[in-house]
């Protein structure tokens, strides 16, 4: 009876564990005043135009400002709190990136681009709530913690020389930000697995279940980014609450090899994919704790005005649309899975199309019958994506190993051609755009040497300059820092700015292992503040608003980073001082060893004839006793007595030697007086 | 032969049998030889840059893997690898490292842990980790914390020549320095036990200035010789392992965490024809036999267990000190024996003159020269006092001759 009873058991106490669990997630969220910690999970899938794929993890989790317990959490990871309380971080983010954001095809002017985006390796800004002097102390402290949870290297941004305090041009803006970055950071699975576990399911249920790590790191780019936002402790007793947004941006090429199959008759088709083909696993049900769990496809709004929409031409009363089957059953694609619900873009300054995005809800779905979505192109499509008002770029000028110049150039793209026209109804249209750049203290950058090329003509800096703020940078201390804000007209073509720089010399300790592959500059932030990247979709209930696509409303600024330079700096011939010494060494081994030998060659020479006249006549018995007594005692080789005889040796040489000199000495004396 | 001895020289000789059995005698009672082995500590260090040392990386990963498998928990590791392998962009399989062509095991899953990578594998931080000496903001996962009741294993991999192992291509680690930290670690109690392992070219060398009681080495090869690697991966382009490693994880692979294969039979089921090289191990600085250590004392986290019959021994334990180890079936017999023992210890603290803390010596001789020939090593002073006796007539024939 008792074993049959046993699995019924068993079975109460999954449920009420389970019940439990939903508890702490959904249900107390009701309760009034006392908010709960709460967690989502959401992918965004998009579609790029060169092929690819865009995948983008969405994870918060939230820990609301409580009175009580500081320590206790049920959802919030405790790493994060404990980092937050310790350091007292306002504002912080990190992100690991491999790769390079390609801004022409994979476009700039969107929420995920221009606050996903980010330079190779790693990137830290942390804005802390503590007084000015101890500001330095955190951002050590931090930094060593983080390389610590990391498992990463970001300990080398501790370094003065490593970091900066911008002033105003980083989006922040306050004067208690540090920001760093190190560009040749490897990023791999051991820095992803921590960040996997801050969050509540790990890896092991929801969306999280696919980040496989071998078709992860095949992709083109990957970033992952830890942002978080600490709300403002009033009093001291409230604890401040924490708001964790955890996303992870891939870019991906979906089913290669079937690609190149059908490449040469369809060339232009995209390629067709689905979840399980781009990550090898599916989803099997959302992670229980989560308060929504959903996955997202967007097509863009370009991709939107080539495909053929039946009501595209009723523009905006698209909204009655939305729940026919006309937005997913389209000529030219085929989605495997019916969305449960379709957003549509709400209005858009480019309004020439509006962005559609279908949202699948996870929980529907279990173990049994995974969730995975699949789109199937069956014409050819090609847009564009909208682009960075100008796409920037950097390069170096010059040659050789003594100078060069930084040049940092700006071209206006297509989309911002027709954008910039449309907008600019006065004549005095200005584009403001920011610049922001951190040059490590070997490259030592003239910044009297700056100069403005606007439309390839050599103009006066004071002419698009409004404002810069440099801090020129000190050796082994602090790296140059150039914030400058230009004012552009609206129908510029190309712009320019180039500085020029010596190379400066490091210590020889101070290079790395391999010096030879050269130094890297950090990427230049360029933002423009005029432009706001956000996209608002129709919703009906705001009552569970997605954090994703909230995330999407806010106006952030457009932002693109250019290229990591790397400088060549002459590297010293590390064999080089191995040759000068051995050669001196031999030199001096040579003259001083004659020189000695001639010196003391006699005495010596009489004295050895003498011992071994005296050694064959009594020798042979000691020796034999005392090999004898070394075999004996095993290990200890040496013979016991031999230490004190060549010392009574060195004794009784030395006592000649003092009397030939007191003798000298006396005979001297005796001589002269 | 010089064979003049002035009365000093010879007062020499005489005091230094003397200084001999005097440290033998301490030698044995030392303390710090009755910690119990408590915890199991690794660092695995890769000390090569480059992909074209991918197999170094390789060997420590797989090492990793071997220890993470017998029991040594992820925050008792110290990974150190000096460059990015997985992640390369010449790896043909991303986020995967393999020690072998078949690729059936990726050696790095969704679980690693590494604490030191990149530019920070240095000498170093190499000795901050060995010696303790971090600064305060460096986080516990980067320190080796270990205590007298550590056991550590110390893995190091890379190229090598005589007396020195070079780390990333730029710096190198000296025979001295590595036994100055081991040396410096026994004086601040850091270890119990600590086995050396090095699988680069003459090996052995490394080892050369090691003085410190607790430590085994081995080597993959000696003074003069090579450690070569394995086999060579096409697929991934470059050899994947290294010999001496390769054999080692086979020994380990037939192994769980409940076999008690001992550490002579991991040294010698190397092959040297097969692994192209003479391992050399060094044990003359250990005690104990190495028949009778399972190779999990080092590789895994398994723990001697002791009976006991009420909860709190601990303390009365401490003040027996050497008593523990020989403890036999029939406990409370000792245990009562020895409560005798502490009490009357207790009761002649005064006049103790020994300063070396051999209780029970003076107390009841005829038990301590018992035990003292039940071990083994006593042999070893047995026939010291034969030497010392030896000695003067040595000398007295000696000056007699001359």
């Amino acid at each position: 009876m008792v074993l049959l009873q046993r699995p019924h058991i068993l079975l109460l106490l999954i449920d009420t564990h389970q019940f439990l669990q939903c508890w702490i997630a959904f249900g107390s969220a009701n309760e009034e005043g006392q908010q709960q910690e709460e967690f989502s999970e959401e992918l965004l899938v998009k579609p790029l135009p060169d092929h690819k794929l865009l995948a983008h993890f969405h994870f918060q989790s939230s820990a609301p400002p409580s009175t009580s317990n500081g320590c206790h959490h049920h959802l919030f990871p405790k790493a994060i709190s404990q980092l937050v309380q310790k350091f007292r971080v306002k504002e912080m983010e990190l992100s690991f990136t491999q790769g390079r954001w390609n801004y022409e095809s994979w476009g700039g002017f969107d929420p995920i681009s221009s606050s996903n985006a980010k330079p190779p390796g790693v990137e830290l800004w942390a804005v802390f709530d503590v007084p000015q002097h101890h500001i330095d102390a955190s951002w050590k402290n931090l930094t060593h913690t983080l390389s610590g949870l990391f498992c990463a290297s970001i300990n080398f941004l501790e370094s003065t020389a490593t970091y900066s305090t911008p002033e105003w041009s980083f989006p922040p803006a306050s004067g208690n930000v540090r920001y760093g970055t190190f560009p040749c950071e490897a990023v791999c699975t051991e820095n992803l697995t921590p960040w996997l576990r801050l969050l509540p399911c790990r890896d092991k249920a929801g969306i999280a279940l696919l980040l496989d790590r071998p078709s992860l790191y095949r992709g083109f780019y990957h970033s992952q980014r830890l942002h978080l936002t600490s709300t403002e402790s009033s009093s001291e007793g409230i604890d401040s609450g924490i708001i964790l947004e955890q996303t992870l941006t891939v870019v991906l090429q979906p089913n290669s090899e079937r690609a190149i199959e059908v490449h040469a008759s369809e060339k232009h088709v995209q390629p067709s994919w689905s979840l399980s083909s781009i990550f090898g696993k599916q989803v099997s049900g959302r992670c229980v704790l989560a308060k929504s769990s959903s996955v997202y496809l967007l097509l863009d709004w370009g991709l939107v005005a080539e495909l053929k929409f039946p009501n595209k031409e009723n523009g905006k009363s698209a909204a009655n649309g939305l729940t026919s089957e006309n937005f997913w059953s389209n000529p030219s694609f085929e989605l495997s899975v019916n969305p449960d619900r379709i957003f549509l873009e709400e209005s858009s300054s480019h309004s020439k199309s509006l962005s559609i995005l279908y949202m699948f809800q996870v929980e529907k779905y279990s173990e049994s019958e995974p969730f995975d979505i699949g789109l199937m192109w069956k014409v050819p499509v090609a847009w564009l994506c909208q682009q960075t008002p100008l796409h920037a770029s950097r390069f170096f000028m010059g040659s050789g190993n003594e100078r060069g110049a930084i040049a940092i150039s700006l071209k206006s793209t297509q989309f911002t051609e027709g954008f910039m026209s449309a907008n600019s109804k006065d004549g005095s249209c200005e584009l403001r755009v920011d610049v922001f750049q951190v040059v490590p203290w070997y490259v030592k950058v003239y910044f009297h040497s700056l100069r403005v090329f606007v439309d390839q003509q050599p103009r006066a800096v004071s002419d698009f300059i409004e404002k810069i703020h440099v801090s020129p940078s000190k050796d082994k201390m602090s790296p140059g820092v150039m914030e400058v804000v230009l004012k552009l007209p609206c129908r510029v073509n190309t712009a320019a700015l180039t500085i020029e720089f010596d190379k400066g010399f490091l210590r020889i300790d101070e290079y790395p292992p391999d010096a030879n592959q050269g130094f890297d500059i950090p990427s230049a932030i360029i933002s423009f503040p005029n432009f706001h990247a956000s996209m608002v979709f129709l919703e009906d209930d705001s009552l569970n608003r997605s954090p994703l696509l909230s995330k999407f409303q806010e106006k952030c600024p457009v932002m693109s980073y250019t290229e990591v330079l790397l400088v060549p700096l002459t590297t010293p011939d590390f064999s080089m001082p191995y040759n000068v010494s051995t050669i001196k060494c031999t030199v001096f081994a040579l003259y001083f060893g004659s020189l000695l030998n001639v010196l003391q060659r006699r005495v010596a020479e009489e004295e050895r004839f003498l011992k071994a006249k005296a050694a064959k006549k009594t020798g042979r018995l000691p020796l034999l006793l005392s090999k004898l007594s070394a075999k004996l005692r095993g290990r200890r080789r040496e013979p016991l007595h031999s230490p004190p005889s060549s010392s009574s040796f060195i004794n009784s040489k030395l006592v000649l030697k003092v009397i030939l000199v007191a003798g000298l000495a006396v005979g001297w004396q005796y001589f002269f007086s | 032969m010089e064979t003049f001895i002035n009365p000093k020289s010879l007062f020499h000789l005489l005091l230094l049998p003397c200084l001999l059995l005097y440290s033998s005698i301490a030698y044995n009672s030392s303390p710090v030889e009755a910690a119990m082995h408590t915890n199991n500590w690794a660092v695995l260090v890769c000390t090569s840059r480059f992909w074209f040392n991918y197999r170094h990386m390789a060997n420590t990963l797989s090492l990793y893997r071997t220890v993470k498998r017998l029991g040594i928990p992820d925050e008792r590791i110290i990974l150190m690898l000096a460059d990015d392998m997985a992640c390369n962009t010449r790896n043909k399989y991303p986020a995967q490292v393999f020690n072998n062509e078949n690729h059936r095991l990726n050696l790095y899953g969704d679980n690693v842990e590494v604490d030191y990578r990149g530019y920070e594998v240095t000498v170093e931080n190499f000795l901050r980790v060995l010696t303790g000496r971090h600064e305060t903001a460096v986080p516990r996962s980067k320190r080796l914390l270990s205590d007298e009741g550590s056991h550590i294993l110390l893995y190091m991999t890379g190229h090598g020549g005589d007396e020195f192992l070079k780390f990333q291509d730029s710096e190198e680690l000296q025979s001295h320095d590595l036994a100055d930290a081991v040396k410096q670690m026994k004086e601040k109690h850091r270890f119990k036990e600590l086995l050396i392992m090095v699988d680069t070219c003459q090996a052995a060398t490394l080892f050369n200035q090691l003085q410190s009681p607790g430590v085994l080495a081995i080597g993959s090869s000696m003074k003069g010789e090579n450690s070569y690697s394995h086999h060579l991966d096409s697929d991934v382009g470059v050899s994947v392992v290294d010999r001496f490693t390769y054999y080692t994880l086979a020994f380990f692979e037939r192994l769980n965490i409940y076999d008690n294969a001992s550490l002579s039979s991991l040294f010698s089921s190397y092959n040297p024809s097969l692994l192209m090289s003479t391992t050399y191990y060094r044990k003359d600085l250990y005690k104990r036999r190495l028949e009778e250590v399972p190779v999990t004392n080092f590789f895994g986290s398994v723990m001697e267990t002791i009976h006991t019959d009420a909860a709190y021994k601990a303390l009365s334990r401490r003040n027996s000190g050497r008593f523990e180890d020989e403890m036999s079936l029939d406990q409370s017999v000792h245990h009562i024996k020895r409560r005798m023992l502490i009490k009357v210890n207790d009761g002649d603290e005064i006049h103790d003159i020994n300063p070396e803390g051999e209780e029970g010596a003076s107390k009841c001789p005829w038990s301590t020269f018992r035990n003292k020939f039940q071990k083994a090593e006593n042999v070893d002073s047995l026939l010291n006092y034969g030497l010392v006796a030896m000695i003067p007539l040595l000398v007295i024939s000696t000056w007699l001759v001359q």
